[in-house]
């Protein structure tokens, strides 16, 4: 067949197409005129029901009029009241409904005088009753003119409704033979339309769908990568064939790729290859990705090189470094016994401190205490000098009044001495008066015992001086050495104070150095114990340097590894000769 | 009370000071000094008693029939001397003692005894014997003869004696110099009596100028 798959299988399609179309068409027809039945029925109805609806306003207006006929009662006329205009209100409906039926406007046009007169006989009926009373009104009632007018609407109405009735079956009969038209009609479509879907779908398969089978078995096969794969030929001028012929070319030149492929894959990068057209992406591609080898090659081969030489420099300075951290490490573990050393040091001589503290407080306690009795010394000496001073007045006194003693008992003795010599005096006058002169001469003698007792006395009295002097100046000498000794006392105790005073303050100096070395050796100890973290920081720091270094020497070592690998492996890669030179060139001066 | 002495004074340092016996003994000298100053009435007139009585007594029977000498004794130097009371004038305290120059040695000088001025000769220089220097306690007697009235230093006036003659002995061996020209006697007690008329007649008393 010459025409393309599309075709064939359009046309199949349409066929189906066309007959869902005229089924289509079919149902929308039948539905439509469903509707329109529909409509029509209710409409029907709607006459009816007005209809009803007229005649139960006639029979009402009939009964309210009865109503108060009989009773006389105004409430018996309020359904007379609404009737007249619920009837006219139905007329006019179905004047409406029935514009299109004649002969329902025939007998519209006859009920509607006759409604008129009915309700004028009503009212005529139902003024007699009020004016004239009840035997008037039943007269008028039984001249069955009201009777007469109602059983002819009842008539009509009975016609129009019969009228409709029978429009309705027609109606009913048309819709049933209608819709069994459009039963068969669906039916036979629908079978019709399974037939040619099944002959279609027969064809398609045979021409379409097995030559496509194989065709991407085909395929499959390339896409696994199995380019050995034949292609009945085949002269279909539609897609499948076209198809077909393309996919040999595909694979042709697939097969040509992967020759190429095989080749650069075996380290040949002086293949060339030519891309189908312009628009052989995969051509393109393989040129560019030879191209984009080449130059990666040249540049690896670069790289490689100076990847070497810096993997040399690298293993040196972490050779380096790694004998560098070795030796901090050393250092380090050293300084670390040092700082405790010092800090063990620190601990001692900060003790020692606290405890010198302690005792220079002490001491300045006692010195404290030693200082007030020197002061209750002092003043103890003061008040024993200031008694001194009261012996020496005292003694001084005394002397004195010896010394008045003295002076006294020295006039004594001259009286004496005189009266003594007036004795004599007397004694020689007494002589010279002979025997007159022998009492006086007793008397002189008297005078000169006396004077001689006195004297005697005077004598007793000097001696006793000169003790009572010796003994002062004893006591004078011993007061003095007394007062010297005070004073002595007095130099010794002030010295003792002074002393006492300058111990104190040196001590007090001395306790607070000590507290100040307490202190400082706190700070020692804290800064040893901050170097002594910072060693251990150090320390750590310098054992990951080292684990550091040996990873980076480890690191470098297998950089230098991997360089000579890729040395070798640029090595299997062959190059255009100009390009292969070009590198040739540089490695040579070692670029 | 005793003198403090050096052992009191060390005694005093070993053993403490019983100041209660030393209040106690001040009060009972105190007391004592009270007594003795304004003695009681009692007191008083016990010892006006026993004075008047002493008083009133007797004097003893004299020894009569002797006769003896009546001296006022008095000391010289290391000796003993007496003159005859008869001789004396009066005994005088040695005062305002003016010396006069161109004089021999023995005359100390001049004095104003009841505004007679009278020389004063020191028997010492007079005899030869040892010096020795004047005291408050020289004395002046006054001997007085017929023609002289001189002053004799005394170191010491013992006073008026009696001594019966017979004690009187004309001299002894030890006594030499001038003395031995002047003595009336010396007795068994080495006193030494002196005439005051010969010594007063001496011709060496009387000064007469000397030539410088």
């Amino acid at each position: 067949m010459t025409s393309s798959i599309g075709t064939k299988i359009g046309s199949g399609f349409g066929l189906v197409l066309l007959i869902l179309i005229a089924i289509a068409a079919v149902s929308y027809t039948s539905t439509a005129k469903f509707m329109d039945s529909a409509g029509w029925v209710a409409h029907t109805y709607e006459v009816l029901d007005n209809l009803a609806g007229f005649m139960a306003a006639m029979k009402d207006a009939e009964t309210g009029q009865r109503g108060y006929v009989i009773t006389g009662q105004d409430r018996y006329l309020d359904p007379y009241r609404n009737a007249a205009a619920l009837a006219d209100q139905n007329l006019k409906n179905l004047r409406r409904l029935t514009a299109d039926n004649a002969v329902q406007q025939r007998r519209l046009d006859a009920i509607e005088p006759l409604v008129a007169s009915k309700f004028a006989e009503l009212q005529g009926t139902i003024a007699l009753r009020r004016d004239k009373g009840f035997e008037t009104a039943a007269k008028e009632v039984l001249t069955d003119k009201g009777k007469e007018a109602m059983d002819r609407i009842r008539q009509l109405s009975g016609e129009m409704q019969d009228e409709e009735n029978g429009l309705l079956k027609q109606r009913s009969q048309e819709e049933e033979a209608r819709s069994q038209a459009t039963k068969l009609t669906i039916v036979l479509g629908s079978l019709l339309a399974f037939v040619f879907v099944m002959i279609a779908g027969f064809v398609i398969t045979r021409n379409i769908a097995s030559p496509l089978k194989s065709l991407s078995g085909a395929a499959q096969r390339i896409a696994a990568g199995d380019l050995l794969v034949d292609l009945p030929p085949n002269n279909r001028r539609d897609e499948v064939g076209v198809l077909t012929q393309m996919f040999v070319r595909m694979s042709q030149s697939l097969k040509q790729m992967s020759v190429v492929a095989k080749q650069i894959a075996k380290g040949d990068l002086t293949v060339e290859l030519a891309p189908q057209s312009e628009k052989d992406v995969l051509g393109n591609a393989f040129v560019a990705m030879v191209v984009d080898l080449r130059k990666a090659m040249r540049e690896i081969g670069e790289g490689v090189d100076v990847l070497g030489s810096s993997t040399s420099e690298i293993l040196a300075t972490t050779k380096q470094v790694t004998t560098g951290a070795a030796e901090t490490a050393t250092s380090v573990t050293e300084t670390t016994t040092t700082v405790e050393e010092v800090k063990q040091t620190t601990v001692v001589s900060s003790q020692k401190a606290k405890r010198v503290s302690e005792s220079a407080q002490n001491v300045a306690q006692i010195a404290q205490v030693g200082r007030k009795s020197v002061d209750g010394t002092i003043e103890e000496i003061a008040r024993m000098r200031s008694q001194m001073d009261l012996i020496a007045e005292s003694i001084v006194r005394l002397s004195e009044q010896s010394q008045a003693i003295g002076e006294i008992v020295s006039t004594v003795n001259d009286l004496a001495d005189q009266s003594n010599l007036l004795a004599v005096n007397a004694a020689i006058e007494a002589a010279k008066a002979g025997e007159q002169g022998k009492g006086f001469a007793v008397v002189a003698q008297e005078v000169r015992s006396l004077a001689e007792q006195s004297k005697k006395a005077t004598v007793q009295v000097r001696t006793i001086l000169s003790d009572i002097q010796k003994a002062t100046n004893g006591a004078v000498l011993a007061t003095e050495q007394g007062a010297k000794a005070v004073e002595a006392g007095v130099k010794q105790a002030t010295q003792s104070g002074d002393s006492v005073k300058a111990l104190a303050e040196s001590i007090t100096e001395a306790s607070q150095a000590a507290t100040q070395i307490a202190a400082s050796s706190q700070q020692q100890l804290l800064g040893m114990d901050q170097v002594a973290s910072a060693m251990e920081n150090i320390k750590i720091a310098t054992t990951q340097n080292i684990a550091g270094a040996q990873q980076s020497e480890a690191a470098a070592q297998n950089l230098q590894e991997l360089g000579q690998k890729l040395k070798h492996l640029v090595g299997h890669y062959k190059l255009p000769a100009s390009e292969s030179k070009a590198l040739a060139m540089r490695a040579a001066t070692g670029n | 009370m005793r003198a403090a002495t050096k052992t009191d004074a060390t005694n005093r340092k070993h053993a403490a000071v019983d100041w209660q016996a030393v209040h106690h003994r001040l009060e009972a000298a105190g007391a004592a000094i009270e007594r003795q100053l304004s003695p009681a009435e009692v007191d008083k007139k016990s010892l006006l008693k026993s004075r008047a009585t002493s008083l009133a007594a007797l004097p003893p029977k004299s020894e009569a029939a002797e006769e003896y000498l009546e001296i006022i004794e008095f000391q010289l130097a290391s000796e003993t001397y007496g003159i005859e009371l008869r001789h004396a004038v009066e005994v005088s305290l040695l005062k305002e003692l003016t010396p006069v120059p161109c004089t021999p040695a023995f005359v100390l000088g001049i004095i104003n005894v009841h505004g007679r001025v009278l020389s004063v000769v020191d028997l010492k220089r007079f005899f030869d014997l040892p010096n020795n220097a004047l005291t408050d306690l020289n004395r002046v007697i006054v001997v007085r003869n017929d023609g002289m009235e001189v002053g004799v230093l005394a170191d010491t006036i013992h006073g008026v004696r009696r001594i019966p003659l017979r004690d009187l002995q004309p001299s002894l061996p030890t006594l030499t110099g001038v003395r031995a020209d002047y003595l009336k006697g010396v007795t068994r007690e080495r006193l030494i009596v002196l005439d005051a008329d010969k010594l007063l007649c001496d011709s060496k008393i009387v000064v007469q100028e000397e030539p410088r």
